[in-house]
């Protein structure tokens, strides 16, 4: 081949020095051919149109690398909004994005259309199931719940879970009717019994239902809600509410009586009440059951129907039990010292079941019991039966503890509940307390008198003792005397009195030690 | 291409001239070599003089081992050292491998080792 002359070596120089200039301004697919002379000119072609494609292939590989790791992070993105936005267990929209569907529901209806409602919702009976049968078995009810409450509602309606067992659905463009149509379809949807696994779990829910106002944020119609629920799982279980201003001022009313416990407690205004046990056949007392009362500066004297409620839902309880449990023993012990002796005589002392759910409560009982030298045949603790229900292995391990260590255990208000034969046959049961409302015309009512002794012929039957409450005249005494119970309490032989009354009472009192 | 055996047991590949090798024809290439060294691993000359550029995607190709037991890629312009050293530098080659431009120079360090270019 013919060797290039010196103006054609120029040239090519040239389309190399111009091929250089298109790759650096970004032209990447700028090549240029080599001439047959395959001379040090065409090298440095071969070579630049080498390296471009290399630098133009880099591009590409690193345009794909950039666009794969731009999936990644908007998955992650995706992730973390699931994480921040969505219930994990259930999948439904948590807390953060139900405000915020609220939110919008509100800016909807400030543009003109329909206000929203909400609805709150908490089950009945998940607790029992959760200690009765696991946390397993509790979260996949709530994942089952969670797929109900979705097929009740329409696709534009939110369900949310806010924790725990609380569930919340917002109802767009909602009309009276149709919110309450919903909550009946929550109803129906959980009356079949959740299968998991074996077990059959029933639960119902009580629902608070709160209609938006224009102009209303979504914190306050959620609190509002709240307290609808709170009013539907405070009367019949199982029901709606429907949100009403005089529920709010009873909430605040509450809040305010807690913050006035909490000083009640610490500051002396608690104090606690005898009430005579009484032997139906000797007629002398035998024990007493220890009320604690508080007197309260401006409402006067309250008794515990009035703030138990308040103190269980603000964990106030333990200290207001505990309390009372130490007053009511360091008064037995006194007197034992002075007006009892040692004859049979025993303290009742009510306990809330959260109690039996902490731990080393056994312990400080017995503690409290040693403190003060007081026998531990001689108290008795009382649980409410509707209480004691879903009774879970920390409260089992308490009662033996308890039991072990000789201290009675009795069911109150027996009746009112499930009075559930399974009790009776506990182990752990000494003394079974009849409700009043099993003893209220006795005297007078002959289908009243059958029950009570159907009653009284089971406790009888699992060789525990009765104690009948609420015993108000001589006739009903005599009756229940004459059925077989072995003991009465109620007004026919005195109402509670402080514990002054009471030593007066027991001084008086012939010979407590006969019992 | 064409690929033969000599009297010295050298595997030889000539590329025809002017050739755009691409990935294909690096792979068809490779696999005649196998299929002409069978089970054995045998030195291969490669007379790549005179082809016009190598693809990136075929100097990948050419890092995938095959039964060459060492490589000699044999040119002559300096167009043919660049391309082949594109070949040998941008990837890592499996069996050693160098450029020459003297076919005895390469046959030799092909033979009994190293030697100069």
């Amino acid at each position: 081949m013919a060797t290039p002359t010196p103006e054609e070596r120029e040239d090519r120089l040239d389309q190399l020095v111009q091929l250089v200039v298109e790759i650096a301004s970004g032209d990447g697919g700028a090549r240029m051919a080599p001439s047959p002379a395959s001379d040090g000119i065409d090298a440095v072609i071969v070579g630049v149109n080498m390296l471009a494609e290399e630098l133009q292939a880099l591009n590409v590989d690193l345009e794909g690398r950039v666009a794969e790791r731009t999936v990644q992070l908007e998955q992650a993105q995706l992730q973390l909004e699931r994480l921040a936005l969505y219930d994990p267990l259930t999948g439904l929209a948590n807390r953060t994005l139900l405000g915020d569907r609220i939110n919008r529901a509100l800016a909807r209806a400030d543009r003109g259309a329909a206000p929203p409602a909400v609805l709150l919702l908490d089950l009945d009976g998940f607790k029992s199931v959760n200690d009765s049968f696991g946390h397993t078995v509790g979260d996949l009810l709530l994942v089952e719940v969670a797929h109900r409450l979705t097929g009740v509602v329409r696709d534009t309606d939110t369900v949310a879970r806010l924790g725990g067992d609380e569930f919340a659905l917002v109802v767009l463009d909602a009309t009276n009717e149709q919110v309450l149509a919903t909550a009946e379809r929550i109803r129906a949807a959980l009356q079949t019994p959740v299968q998991v696994g074996e077990r059959s779990c029933w639960v119902g829910a009580s629902i608070g239902v709160c209609f938006a106002q224009r102009g209303q944020d979504a914190d306050t119609l959620l609190r509002d809600a709240d307290t609808a629920m709170y009013a539907a799982k405070n009367g019949v279980r199982g029901t709606v509410q429907i949100y009403e201003t005089a529920m709010h001022t009873a909430a605040l009313s509450r809040v305010r009586l807690a913050e006035e416990l909490h000083g009640a407690i610490t500051g002396g205004q608690l104090v606690v009440h005898y009430q005579s046990i009484v032997d139906l056949v000797s007629g002398l007392t035998t024990g007493v059951e220890a009320l604690v009362r508080w007197r309260h500066p401006t409402r006067g004297l309250l008794v515990p129907s009035d703030f138990i409620g308040v103190a269980e839902d603000t964990g106030l309880i333990t200290a207001l039990d505990r309390w009372v449990l130490h007053t009511a023993v360091a008064q037995l012990a006194t007197w034992r010292a002075t007006a009892l002796g040692a004859g049979k005589f025993v303290l009742h002392v009510n306990i809330s079941p959260v109690e039996l759910r902490t731990p080393r409560f056994a312990d400080d009982v017995v503690q409290c019991l040693d403190r003060h030298g007081v026998s531990a045949t001689d108290l008795m603790l009382e649980v409410t039966e509707t209480q004691l229900m879903g009774e879970d292995a920390q409260t089992v391990a308490a009662l033996e503890a308890l039991r072990a260590a000789g201290i009675g255990m009795a069911i109150d208000d027996f009746g009112t509940g499930y009075s559930s034969i399974g009790y009776l046959r506990r182990m752990f049961l000494d003394v079974v307390k009849i409700d009043r409302s099993l003893i209220t015309g006795l005297d007078t009512d002959r289908h009243q008198h059958r029950v009570a002794a159907a009653i009284l012929a089971i406790v009888d039957a699992f060789g525990l003792e009765a104690v009948a409450e609420g015993v108000e005249t001589a006739g009903q005494a005599e009756r229940l005397r004459a059925l077989g119970c072995r003991y009465g309490q109620g007004y026919h032989w005195g109402r509670p009195v402080p514990a002054d009354a009471m030593t007066a009472l027991l001084l008086a009192s012939a010979a407590p030690s006969e019992t | 291409m064409v690929v033969g055996v000599d009297p010295l047991g050298i595997v030889r590949l000539s590329w025809a001239r002017g050739l755009r090798i691409t990935e294909q024809l690096a792979q068809d290439a490779m696999a005649l070599v196998d299929e002409t060294n069978a089970d054995r691993k045998r030195p291969l000359l490669v007379d790549m003089t005179g082809t016009a550029t190598l693809t990136r995607d075929a100097r990948r190709a050419f890092t995938r081992r095959c039964s060459a037991s060492r490589i000699a890629l044999l040119g002559r312009s300096p167009v043919d050292r660049v391309i082949a050293n594109f070949a040998m530098g941008t990837s890592s080659v499996p069996v050693p491998t160098r450029f020459f431009t003297s076919q005895l120079a390469a046959v030799a360090w092909l033979r009994d080792g190293d030697t100069n270019t």
